[in-house]
């Protein structure tokens, strides 16, 4: 017995001194984003959105101590010429949300040549060639198949629908409206879709086509909007005719945009995602990328990156970084 | 000679016009019987509102033999300052305010484009181009791109009140019609007024028909330009400060891409590109059909995909019906 | 009262950075008299008409309006002593009406703010009264005609109180009767005691209607006097300093058919047409407007073909139902407004006169400059272009130059049939001549040639063959032998 303890005091001791050989020469290996010179360039500085991501790498760099630098253009337009600027400088990795993929691919590539480490965010169609990784907040599908299920929940189950888009010619609005028609033709039958409409991300055309298509379809149950300003148009032309809590609205946007009627119920929740914990999790990801510890499932330290998986192979990982946004947490999402 | 008269009154722009639009009301309304009702005039009167301001601004400006692409960015700077300056506590929450520093930020774009087109010289296409890009592009570098969603209170109470409220008998809805519909109203007397009945109106036709005639003739051609672009600008203040207040937001963008579908209401309503020729009542009956037909392709069931192709149809068919009926009147009587 | 003299002017000068525009030119112009300023372009005539309207300020001499010697006349000065000027672009508004072009001016000097469509129809209506005219008063300008807008700039003249009236080269614009129509106002205005000036350099016109006659010459005062003191060939001399025989033409020796026409038509504009040229030949068509001369002319270079008939060239039978019809048979035709059909005015001499044989000066892709340039340098020397190099845009030459211009433009081509529509209209009568004498010699070279005209005179001189049309058939050919034709 004593035998057996001491034993087994070894035989621990031996475990845990192994393990304390194995950690510490691992932690001192594990470089952080501290021992690395990092850029996040944005698509562009001027808007809330951005903002939000700014605020996150400066959080980042306060928790862990790190000087990640975060800086863009004003203007959308102007990204490439900044980015070409910024290859003046020895950077160990560059983090970008593109603007303009074609504009930006040469530029990339050469930062590649240069040896800089290249990740991106909002860009999975991008030529993987061009950059080392890309993190999405979300799959399409699934973000889509969301509305849905609070479409379904909110209206019972039965009713007609209609979407909105930003344009036709959107991929990721397509996918998940097509998503959400998918999940509601396998679960909710008693639903219709009466169509997918065009709004050019204005909300003059949402609000006007609103107030058309209930004319026209008085049985019009609920709206799911796409491009951030759709839910926006919808709910005035709701609220408006006044059928606030008749008529179910969810979509994507932002509480700068459609707070107000979040707050005052007209809209049930718009979903979004958080860009400062994306701004976190390209940072995550460039010094994985620089460690070398990429894993086609993996794990970030920022919120909802938590698990982030390379689905397809072809080094675009998705987290599952949608928020709801409700008149509850509202004030938490205040970008 | 009474007769020729009568009869080219049947066969004018005007008639024409209204002929086009009568046609396609019934065949909305054979397609889809909603259509028929006390809120189709609401709905379209209201989404008229913006659209019928800015083409009374742009006919002014092309009569006066000019053109002006710039009012969307000056709208967009005048609708955005004063609701940042609001947001960053430097103004009051009074509609006297907001409209106070639109019309003045508009007369002073207006200011500007005069000074371009009268005294340098340069031509009005341009200048306002200039104009339009040194707005936009300065607003977002000084002041951002927030969306505001939320109204002053001063402008609230104006969104608040209504002229008429129509509760349709058979859905249960309610669709009002906002107090500011009266200003493309008064304006457009005002307007008509000014062009028949004044010399500064007749003056505006002599310069956009025959400068160097009208310089001869001892007009003030510099001072009409003036009055042209200023007007244009300052009117164009008010109209993005009421589309604030109708759509409750304010973007630094909302407004931008309108130019050119204000362009083809008054193409259509008779106004020639070339100068010296419009009404108002041709310009009011362009931007009708073209509000119409935006506003009713859902309800006569043309796809999404279609819409934007339809519109352009329209837009071409109703140029190509006033120039022929120019060219034919013009044959007729020279004959 | 016919004696009073209105205007006087002594030894005006003018000059711009050294060209002396007006080298002291004298003039005398009385109540209720027609007078007529003649002389060659670049004579001065816009420089001195500037001068007594008080745009341009003199140099050196004296102006007295009513006996009265008035010093830096500025244009309101001029105005408010009556002198009233009707550019040749009348300085009218198309998209105004009628009644509106008259009463604008006065509106504006009264300074109106609102207007009363009530007075401006009522100022209207006086003063086509007065003048004469006819018109619909709610009718826009650009629905009328050349001849009604001039209207309109004279009744417009005249209500303010206009006692001196100068039209600068009226009649370019205008048909035969509309001309007519224009000496009747002048005279009924003459009648009223206004004084008339007229710029004009058309001798038939002058002799119908002015009483006295000025001519200029290099900014120099030439002569003046009673019409019934010149002659053509006085006028001739002093209005360009040589004599020129106008000898009707005849040519050398009649040679074999080039070109013929049987039983062209073109159903509402002419039909039944047929016509022989012979080498030699001048062919001259005239008639009024609306007699299918003009259409004619256009049918045969195929811009709006004939419906039926035949055409032979050379002998040989061709179709020509378009313009490149026309190019491949090597027909030139030389249109009627030569400034907007026939040149491009901002584009070089040479650039004109190769456009439409640009392809036989391409080397595989490469365009022969070398080539191009000798041609035109050709051109210039043969039509006596005057022009430094063949470099100078267009716009800048003279009328005539132009003119000729568009003539080198087609022969480059190697024509063998070449149309020209009123080609002298507006070119002076120096250039009118030399353009007479390339015809000829072309005509003379065996290339079939066609002047459309309404200038009798010219037909008569340069024509061996006259087609005349009436209601768009051939009403009489006959050769220059005579001395007027009935239209």
């Amino acid at each position: 017995m004593k035998n057996l303890k001491k034993a087994l005091g070894v035989v621990l001791t031996v475990a845990m001194a192994a393990s304390a050989v194995a950690a510490v020469p691992a932690m001192a290996e594990e470089k952080t984003a501290a021992d690395y010179k990092i850029a996040v360039v944005p698509k562009m500085t001027s808007i809330a959105w951005f903002q939000r991501m700014e605020e996150g790498v400066n959080a980042y760099n306060e928790e862990t101590g790190a000087d990640v630098f975060y800086g863009g253009s004003s203007e959308g337009a102007d990204q490439a010429s900044y980015l070409e600027s910024l290859l003046a400088e020895d950077w160990d990795a560059i983090c970008v949300v593109p603007f303009d993929s074609e504009a930006i691919a040469p530029i990339l590539e050469k930062a590649k040549d240069q040896g800089i480490t290249v990740i991106t965010h909002e860009a999975a169609s991008m030529d993987a060639s061009v950059r080392d990784y890309d993190v999405e907040a979300f799959q399409n599908a699934a973000y889509g198949e969301n509305f849905m299920e609070e479409l379904g929940e909110l209206t019972g189950g039965t009713g007609k629908y209609i979407q909105f888009v930003g344009a036709l010619t959107s991929v990721s609005h397509n996918e998940w409206c097509d998503a959400a028609q998918a999940l509601q033709e396998e679960k909710f039958p008693e639903m219709e879709c009466l169509g997918r409409y065009e709004t050019g991300d204005d909300a003059t055309s949402s609000y006007n086509q609103t107030k058309e298509l209930l004319q026209s379809n008085p049985d019009i149950v609920a709206i799911e909007g796409s491009a951030s300003t759709d839910i926006l148009g919808a709910a005035q032309a709701v609220e408006e005719l006044g059928l606030s809590g008749k008529v179910a609205i969810v979509g994507t946007s932002m509480a700068s945009i459609c707070g107000d009627y979040v707050q005052n119920g007209t809209v049930y929740s718009f979903s979004v995602w958080d860009p400062a914990e994306a701004g976190k999790a390209m940072i995550d990801l460039a010094v994985a990328s620089l460690n070398g510890t990429v894993e086609d499932t993996m794990a970030l330290t920022a919120d909802g990156y938590e698990t982030i998986e390379n689905v397809d192979g072809d080094g675009v990982f998705y987290g599952s970084a949608r928020v709801d946004v409700t008149a509850d947490n509202l004030a938490d999402y205040d970008f | 000679m009474k007769k020729g008269k009568r009869n080219s009154m049947l066969t004018s722009t005007q008639m024409i016009l209204l002929y086009v639009i009568i046609v396609f009301c019934i065949i909305v309304g054979l397609r889809q019987p909603a259509f028929f009702s006390v809120a189709t005039v609401i709905n379209i009167a209201r989404a008229a509102i913006f659209s019928a301001c800015f083409a009374l601004c742009e006919m002014i400006v092309i009569i006066s033999g000019g053109i002006d692409v710039s009012f969307p960015a000056i709208g967009c700077v005048a609708m955005y300052v004063p609701m940042y300056l609001i947001d960053k506590g430097m103004g009051s929450q009074s509609a006297w305010f907001c409209f106070g520093v639109a019309i003045l930020i508009g007369l002073g774009f207006g200011l500007f484009n005069s000074i371009l087109i009268a005294v340098l010289d340069i031509p009005p296409l341009i200048a306002t181009l200039a104009t339009s890009s040194i707005a936009s592009g300065g607003a977002v570098t000084i002041f951002g791109s927030h969306d505001y969603t939320s109204l002053p209170e001063g402008l609230q109470k104006i969104y608040n009140t209504n002229l008429i409220t129509y509760v349709d008998p058979n859905t249960g809805f309610s669709y009002v019609l906002n107090i500011l519909v009266l200003v493309p109203i008064i304006a457009s007397i005002i307007v008509a007024f000014l062009l028949k009945r004044t010399m500064l109106g007749r003056g505006l036709y002599a310069i956009g028909g025959a400068k160097h005639a009208a310089r001869v003739a001892g007009l003030n051609v510099r001072g009409l330009q003036f009055f042209a672009y200023i007007f244009s600008g300052a009117f164009t203040g008010l109209t993005a400060m009421i589309y604030t207040t109708l759509m409750k937001s304010a973007r630094i963008s909302a407004l931008m891409g309108d130019e050119m579908i204000i362009i083809a209401a008054c193409v259509i309503g008779g106004v020639r590109i070339t100068g010296g020729h419009g009404t108002v009542s041709g310009t009011l009956l362009g931007v009708l059909l073209i509000t119409l037909v935006q506003n009713s392709l859902n309800m006569l069931g043309i796809p999404t995909s279609w819409q934007r192709f339809v519109v352009g149809i329209i837009i071409l068919l109703g140029t190509i019906l006033t120039s022929w009926q120019t060219k034919r009147s013009l044959k007729a009587e020279k004959a | 009262m016919a004696n009073e003299v209105f205007l006087k002017l002594e030894g005006i000068k003018k000059s711009f950075g050294g060209v002396h525009a007006l080298r002291g030119v004298d003039l005398e112009i009385r109540k209720g008299e027609i007078h007529c300023l003649a002389g060659e372009n670049g004579c001065g005539k816009s420089t001195l008409i500037k001068a007594i309207s008080g745009v341009h300020d003199v140099d050196e001499g004296k102006i007295w309006i009513e006996g009265e010697q008035v010093e830096h006349l500025h244009p309101i000065d001029a105005i408010n002593r009556g002198v009233q000027v009707i550019y040749q672009d009348f300085a009218i508004f198309p998209n105004l009406t009628v009644a509106e072009n008259i009463a604008l001016n006065g509106e504006v000097k009264d300074r109106t703010k609102l207007v009363s469509w009530k007075r401006i129809h009522q100022v209207a209506e006086a003063a086509m009264e007065q003048v004469g005219a006819r018109m619909d008063p709610d009718m826009l300008l650009e629905q009328l005609p050349v001849a009604g807008k001039q209207m309109v700039a004279i009744c417009r003249a005249i209500i303010n109180d206009a006692k001196l009236l100068i039209l600068d080269e009226p009649t370019t614009a205008l048909t035969e009767p509309e001309v007519e129509r224009l000496f009747q106002v002048i005279r009924s205005l003459k009648d009223k005691g206004i004084a008339i000036m007229i710029v004009n350099h058309k001798l038939d016109e002058i002799y119908k209607i002015a009483d006295r006659l000025t001519i200029l010459r290099n900014g120099s005062f030439v002569s003046t006097g009673l019409i019934s003191e010149y002659d053509t060939q006085r006028f001739t001399r002093d209005l360009t300093g040589h004599e020129f025989e106008s000898k009707k033409y005849v040519p050398e020796n009649a040679g074999e058919e080039i070109f013929r026409v049987e039983h062209l038509t073109l159903p509402g504009k002419f039909e039944d047409v047929s016509f022989a040229i012979n080498k030699g030949d001048v062919l001259g068509i005239t008639g009024l407007l609306g007699s299918g001369r003009g259409e004619l002319g256009e049918a045969l270079f195929g811009v709006t073909p004939a419906q039926s008939g035949k055409i032979f060239l050379n002998g040989e039978e061709i179709r020509i139902k378009s313009i490149d019809d026309a190019l491949n048979n090597r027909i030139g035709y030389v249109p009627e407004d030569r400034l907007t059909q026939g040149l491009f005015m901002d584009r070089s001499i040479e650039d004109n006169t190769v456009v439409s044989s640009i392809r036989n000066y391409f080397h595989g892709l490469k365009l022969n400059e070398s080539e191009m340039e000798e041609a035109t340098n050709r051109w210039i020397g043969e039509l006596s272009i005057a022009a430094p190099s063949p470099k100078p845009p267009v716009r800048t030459l003279s009328g005539g130059n132009a003119q000729k211009v568009v003539i080198a433009k087609w022969l480059n081509t190697e024509p063998r049939l070449f149309i020209l529509n009123g080609p002298t209209v507006g070119v002076d009568i120096g250039a009118k001549a030399e353009i007479h004498a390339i015809l000829r010699g072309l005509a003379a070279q065996g290339i079939g040639i066609i002047i459309i005209s309404d200038d009798l005179p010219e037909l008569f001189t340069n024509c061996n063959k006259i087609v005349v049309m009436r209601q768009g058939k051939v009403g009489v050919i006959t050769d220059n032998s005579v001395d007027n034709i009935e239209l």
